[in-house]
């Protein structure tokens, strides 16, 4: 009797984990898609609406811009010193402030054993500024001399040119954004400055309320690309 | 029974991390919209740019105007044409040997980041990758077979990368002797085309140029 009690248990438990599998293969089989797709597609959505937004107020501006400067000279003149200033701020032409970190880099190749490749090259500074600007920084200089779309950072001899200036250690490396962010994006384990650190370079990353970076100092005058009309 | 239980427990755990297709396909179809609307905002403010511009034809605006259109094309606020290279980079087509690490044969974020620093040092005055202009704040990130420049633009292999300057000497440059090029050809065996172009065109950046975090000082 007994034995027969404890069958209809398991056939019980049996019978209801059957239904159960059954039930969520059911539902994996309908089309589903991983999660980090979802989640790009989020992730872009609200950089679009972002960027719509910006589109849309800097239309009205030059709306306004526009109609004024059809009322006369003066006022052509006006707005076009208004714009002149908007563009040199966005190409880097002005002094900027704001928050942001102080990057210090010492090179100790002094230090390190003789025969080690591990000194502080133009790439690890190359990579510093490409995570910097992947944390959202908006303005960045390295030693005074301002980074603009076109400044190269590249060994020559035993120096480091930027800008088609010599720069030597330390480095100083400023940036302006989003202080925590752009100071874990440099801290994260295993990330740059760990590896940097590991190799016997001095890092110090000192997040700051206020960083004031330069202007860039050469000029922006084109010998080859020309301003299209349309795209 | 256990290997029921085991079972059961893969299948909802890998239910919680996918989304139905259906929330998906909206959310793609409402990317989509997006990206529309946002191009047709691009094309009124690069219109409403080209008007401001014919308004402001008098002859002693015409110094002022100059710069304007250098800080502009430094900005990313205008189109711009001019002869310059096209490189394109896919990845290696060398034949794995076993044990070998398939990752150092495919394109990483240094490398895009080299070659565009080569570039730069040899007088590139205007960059893009895949048409996504390049500007003072734009990153290369390689996620998989694909890279985002400009935070959220992802744009897939093969990377086309094009450059205004002079042509030749931003050839000779990439194609010096132990220089970038050949490194990634020799070592990793990552594919390298150059094209020497007469004329390219490389699109105004995307999107808005307003700081969240600087500003001008004293201003």
């Amino acid at each position: 009797m007994k034995k027969r009690y404890t069958i209809a248990l398991v056939a019980l438990v049996l019978g209801f984990m059957i239904t159960l599998q059954f039930r969520t293969t059911n539902r994996a089989a309908e089309p589903v898609v991983p999660f980090d797709r979802a989640n790009e597609l989020a992730v872009e959505l609200r950089a679009l609406a972002k960027e719509r937004a910006g589109l849309e107020a800097e239309a009205n501006d030059l709306e306004r811009k526009l109609s004024r400067t059809r009322l006369g000279y003066t006022q052509a003149e006006e707005i076009l010193k208004a714009e002149l200033h908007d563009a040199a701020v966005k190409a880097g032409m002005t002094a900027v402030e704001g928050p942001g970190v102080r990057v210090i880099i010492t090179n100790t190749s002094e230090r390190t054993a003789p025969g080690t490749i591990f000194t502080f090259r133009d790439e690890d500074l190359l990579k510093l500024v490409n995570e910097l600007r992947a944390a959202g920084a908006e303005a960045l200089s390295i030693n005074g001399q301002r980074l603009i779309s076109k400044s190269e950072i590249r060994l020559a001899g035993s120096f480091i040119i930027v800008n088609t200036q010599k720069i030597t250690a330390p480095y100083e490396i400023l940036a302006i954004g989003d202080s925590p962010a752009l100071r874990s994006s440099l801290e994260i384990s295993g990330g740059l400055v760990e590896t940097l650190r590991d190799w016997g370079m001095n890092v110090t990353i000192e997040p700051r309320n206020k960083v004031v970076i330069p202007a860039y100092k050469g000029s922006l005058r084109y010998e080859f690309a020309k301003q299209a009309k349309e795209e | 029974m256990g290997l029921m239980i085991a079972v059961q427990f893969r299948l909802s755990r890998e239910i919680e991390r996918t989304v139905p297709v259906q929330r998906v396909q909206r959310l793609t179809e409402e990317v989509r919209a997006a990206r529309q609307d946002r191009d047709r905002l691009q094309a009124r403010v690069t219109g409403l740019r080209n008007e401001l511009d014919d308004a402001t034809t008098q002859a002693g605006l015409r110094p002022m105007k100059a710069t304007l259109s250098g800080y502009r094309i430094e900005a990313g606020l205008v189109p711009v044409i001019g002869p310059g290279v096209e490189v394109t980079l896919s990845d290696s087509n060398a034949v794995l040997q076993p044990g070998q690490n398939p990752n150092l044969y495919v394109l990483h974020d240094e490398d895009v980041l080299r070659v565009l620093n080569e570039l730069r040092a040899a007088g590139a005055e205007v960059l893009a990758i895949n048409g996504e202009r390049l500007l003072s704040t734009s990153e290369v990130r390689c996620i998989g077979p694909t890279i985002l420049v400009n935070k959220a633009k992802r744009v897939a292999a093969p990377f086309v990368i094009t450059a205004i300057g002079e042509p030749d000497t931003m050839i000779n440059s990439l194609r010096m002797r132990g220089g970038v090029v050949d490194t990634l050809q020799q070592f990793w065996g990552i594919q390298v085309s150059i094209r020497k172009l007469t004329q390219v065109s490389i699109p105004a950046y995307k999107g808005s140029r307003e700081f969240t975090h600087a500003r001008p000082v004293g201003g």
